[in-house]
């Protein structure tokens, strides 16, 4: 089946429901609702953490409540009651699993719906999965194979039992605890995530990859990442995002931490399609990320590459400290916003070393009555000496009713470095929906086509597993959007 | 205007002041310009800067903003509410200004030179109606500190060409708001060369209110040593069919810092909107900084909006060609420099006013390169 055909006969499955609106009904244990001291420890002992950890975690809270929620994106939304939601969830009796077998059947029933039977992964894709079932993971597969190669990937909870010494080196040196309201807020209450390690001069022999999904009803996700590469590795890290239909709006607000040391290369890919709401704007996720790489050594490398077409709100900026010399930074994005979505998203490229280099790539679409703002920092600084940028960023517009924006930031302190700036704005041409028309191509699927062909530099980015999902995505949500 | 109603905007414009206080750098729209630091101590005052027109020409009306009993084209137009700081400052601060009127259909074949000087706030308001042209050429006095509040309202297919040169002030804090409000088919082309001061800051908000009003900005600053020189723009496109472009060119030397931040919005409905942006900085000194924000808010899809920015050094091929045709590198440099800030200077139409900033230009540009 083409990818269009296939699009259209998904669509036409969902009959405009969200695919992934369905809940598992397992049974959850979970922290008292609300958030206090108590919260926080309450955590911090299920998890059986040690005490710096705890600490940490206690130091966080302490500055989160001392601050204020951001106000400067072009979002809004009704004031979140933080003490109104669960901010620990996790499936009651999970004992350690020795294998998937052991892993409760219905849980396995709800990857399968999600697309990503882990059985069959194993088998087929050669793709780890470490699944992030609301706050725990449940299963990782092909670990053997990766402590074959000295590659650590495991929950993060495992990571700072096991291997405390690379936790606390490396934990909050990317994202300060104190960095924004947000990244202090998952610094206080996360319950788990991804640790990845990659030892020196090794090339991770698979795509490594992760699906978070929220599953109980007003639990907040708060996932933590931290993936470090050491000198001359490299690592490709796919991460993907569903969560079951909700009314009521759910809080997202994860930390992502990349290192690349010298020569090191880090490659992160995202495709997010929490649930966006309904077509009347109600409910879906608050999406809050700070997501950062710092580029420490030489000639290090850290690309970004998001689609970003799901979540109410979206408040995303995944940037790159480019520190060492010769180190290079990249941003790739799609967003889409339809309906009553609302997406401020791009990127920060903060150039320190001398000959950094950097490339933004945007694609901003917007329909319905969606707002879509890309907004983007490119900062040189004294000492990064014949500095590169590039950045394009472009918005389609589909119908009268959305907004699409465009907010760069361009600074530079260093006479040799070099930035140029693009951006355009038009609607979907009219003349290619028409050829399409006209030679009997649905009116859904030619938004589709034209839509994918202007997303093409970015999709082209991604891993092959991705860049199905990610363009049958964009047909499903632009569903609708013309006519 | 009646009294009762000038102590109304004059009170309304003081509120906004208060509430606000002096712009400073954790201001998103003052992030690159530190008003409250710049100030220090010394903070707004309440004097009442000087204006001077050079020359009236005839067929323009004047008349002194500190006079009692205006007219009703005065009363009309001044002073329209503002969320704006530094505009509402140089209203509720002030106790005068000059108002000038070109009938309709006047067409103005004299330059009109306005000045402003000395130290304080003050206002300006000038009404072209309805099919009235002119070209005005706005001078700016050095002062410690001056903010200058300046409206223009373009009647239906009234045209007007503003040039204004902003000389190099050394520890002069000089801002100034211009507000336009554009009717059906009118035309406004400006022009801002700017050499910059201890805190210059350039501010214009132009409104597209009728079918087919066109909007053309551009601007060139050359700033040595420690200057500073910001434009901030603000176009407004809302009604259809209507037209912007922008042209910045910025050169910094020394440990200058040139700022461009220009925004673009196009409103719900303002179907075939056409806008273009561009702003490029050559960064000279070692130490020198260029700090470009080129925004697009949009909120209609049949629309034709771009912008480009740029920052760099001279372009190395271009060097090497003219020096390998035997021109010394110095020279060279001084004619790329020149080239790069031709296309904003070829802008303006009235072909004095363009020879005028082209000499400022070469001016400043021998002392930076």
């Amino acid at each position: 089946m083409s990818i269009a055909a296939e699009t259209k006969s998904q669509v036409a499955e969902l009959g405009e429901k969200y695919k992934y609106g369905f809940v598992t009904d397992i049974e959850m244990e979970r922290a008292p609702k609300g958030l206090s001291e108590d919260t926080v420890r309450y955590i911090s002992a299920k998890k059986g953490e040690p005490d710096w950890m705890l600490e940490w975690r206690l130091g966080a809270f302490k500055r989160w409540q001392a601050m204020t929620e951001p106000k400067w994106a072009r979002v809004h939304y009704p004031k979140i009651d933080y003490q109104n939601a669960y901010y620990y969830a996790a499936p009651k009796n999970t004992p350690k699993k020795q294998s998937l077998d052991e892993v409760d059947p219905k849980l396995l029933e709800t990857y399968k719906k999600l697309g990503i039977p882990l059985h069959e992964q194993m088998a087929l894709a050669g793709v780890a999965v470490d699944a992030v079932f609301d706050s725990v993971s449940v299963a990782t597969t092909f670990k053997e194979k990766l402590n074959e190669a000295g590659v650590i990937f495991c929950p993060i909870s495992e990571a700072i039992r096991d291997y405390p010494d690379l936790v606390k080196k490396y934990l909050g040196t990317v994202v300060p605890v104190t960095d924004n309201y947000f990244a202090t807020l998952n610094s206080a209450v996360f319950s788990d995530g991804t640790f990845v390690y990659v030892p020196k001069g090794v090339r991770c022999p698979m795509e490594l990859s992760t699906y978070f999904r929220i599953n109980a009803s007003e639990t907040g996700q708060f996932e933590r990442t931290l993936i470090i590469a050491d000198e001359d590795s490299y690592v490709s890290y796919l991460e993907g995002c569903t969560a079951p239909k909700r009314d009521e709006n759910q809080l997202h607000a994860a930390v992502v931490e990349l290192i690349a040391l010298d020569n090191a290369e880090i490659k992160y890919s995202t495709v997010q399609n929490w649930y966006p709401g309904d077509e009347n704007g109600l409910g879906g996720i608050f999406n809050f990320v700070t997501k950062r790489g710092d580029c420490r050594g030489k000639k290090s490398k850290i690309s970004w590459t998001q689609v970003e077409t799901g979540s109410a709100i979206t408040w995303k900026y995944p940037s790159c400290i480019l520190r060492g010399d010769e180190s290079v930074g990249e941003f790739y994005s799609i967003a889409i916003a339809n309906h009553y979505q609302q997406a401020d998203t791009g990127t920060k490229m903060i150039h320190l070393g001398a000959n950094t280099r950097s490339r933004i790539i945007s694609k901003g679409i917007s329909a319905g009555k969606a707002q879509n703002t890309y907004r983007g920092l490119v900062s040189v600084y004294g000492k990064a000496k014949n500095a590169r940028n590039y950045t394009q960023c472009d918005s389609l517009l589909i119908g009268g009713d959305c907004g699409a924006h465009t907010v760069p930031y361009i600074e530079s302190r260093n006479k040799t470095a070099r930035i140029e700036h693009e951006a355009t704005t038009s609607k979907i041409a009219e003349d290619q929906l028409f050829y399409c028309l006209a030679r009997g191509i649905p009116q859904d699927e030619a938004v589709s086509l034209i839509v994918n062909g202007f997303c093409r530099e970015v999709l082209q980015q991604l891993p092959m597993e991705f860049a199905v999902e990610a363009q049958k995505l964009v047909g499903i949500s632009l569903e609708g959007s013309v006519g | 205007m009646t009294l009762a109603l000038n102590l109304d905007r004059k009170a309304a414009a003081a509120a906004v002041v208060h509430s606000h206080g002096v712009p400073h750098r954790r201001i998103e729209e003052w992030k690159y310009s530190d008003l409250k630091s710049a100030l220090g101590d010394q903070g707004l005052g309440a004097v009442t800067a000087e204006w001077l027109v050079g020359n009236l020409p005839s067929g323009v009306e004047m008349f002194d903003l500190a006079w009692p009993n205006p007219p009703a084209w005065v009363m009309n137009h001044f002073a329209r509410p503002t969320q704006n700081v530094m505009r509402a400052a140089s209203l509720a601060l002030s106790a005068g200004g000059v108002a000038l009127r070109v009938p309709a259909g006047a067409q103005i074949a004299d330059v009109l030179k306005l000045d402003f000087n000395g130290p304080g706030h003050v206002r300006g308001l000038l009404v072209l109606e309805e099919g009235a042209s002119l070209t005005l050429a706005e001078g700016v006095g050095v002062a410690d500190f001056r903010n200058v509040g300046f409206e223009i309202v373009l009647g239906e297919g009234a045209a007007l060409e503003h040039v204004r040169i902003s000389p190099e002030a050394g520890d002069a804090v000089l801002v100034e708001e211009v507000l336009l409000h554009l009717a059906a088919r009118a035309h406004y082309r400006g022009h801002f060369a700017g050499f910059g001061s201890k805190l210059s800051r350039m501010e214009l908000e132009v409104s597209l209110e009728g079918e087919g009003a066109q909007a053309h900005l551009s601007g060139v600053s050359v700033l040595d040593g420690k200057r500073h020189s910001d434009v901030t723009t603000h176009v407004i496109h809302r009604v259809v069919n209507t037209n912007s472009t922008q042209l910045f060119k910025h050169v910094a030397g020394g440990s200058a810092r040139a700022v461009y931040q220009g925004k673009v919005t196009v409103a719900k409905g303002a179907d075939g909107s056409d806008s273009s942006q561009t702003a490029k900085a050559l960064l000279l000194g070692e130490a020198a900084e260029a700090d470009l924000k080129p925004e697009l808010e949009i909120f209609a899809d049949d629309v034709k909006c771009a912008h480009g920015a740029a920052v760099g050094d001279l372009d190395a091929e271009s060097l090497f060609y003219l020096r390998a045709r035997g021109i010394p590198e110095s020279q060279a440099r001084g004619l790329l420099l020149q080239a790069f800030l031709e296309d904003a200077v070829a802008e303006i139409v009235h072909t004095d006013q363009r020879e005028l900033v082209r000499t400022e230009l070469l001016t400043a540009l021998k002392a930076v390169a």
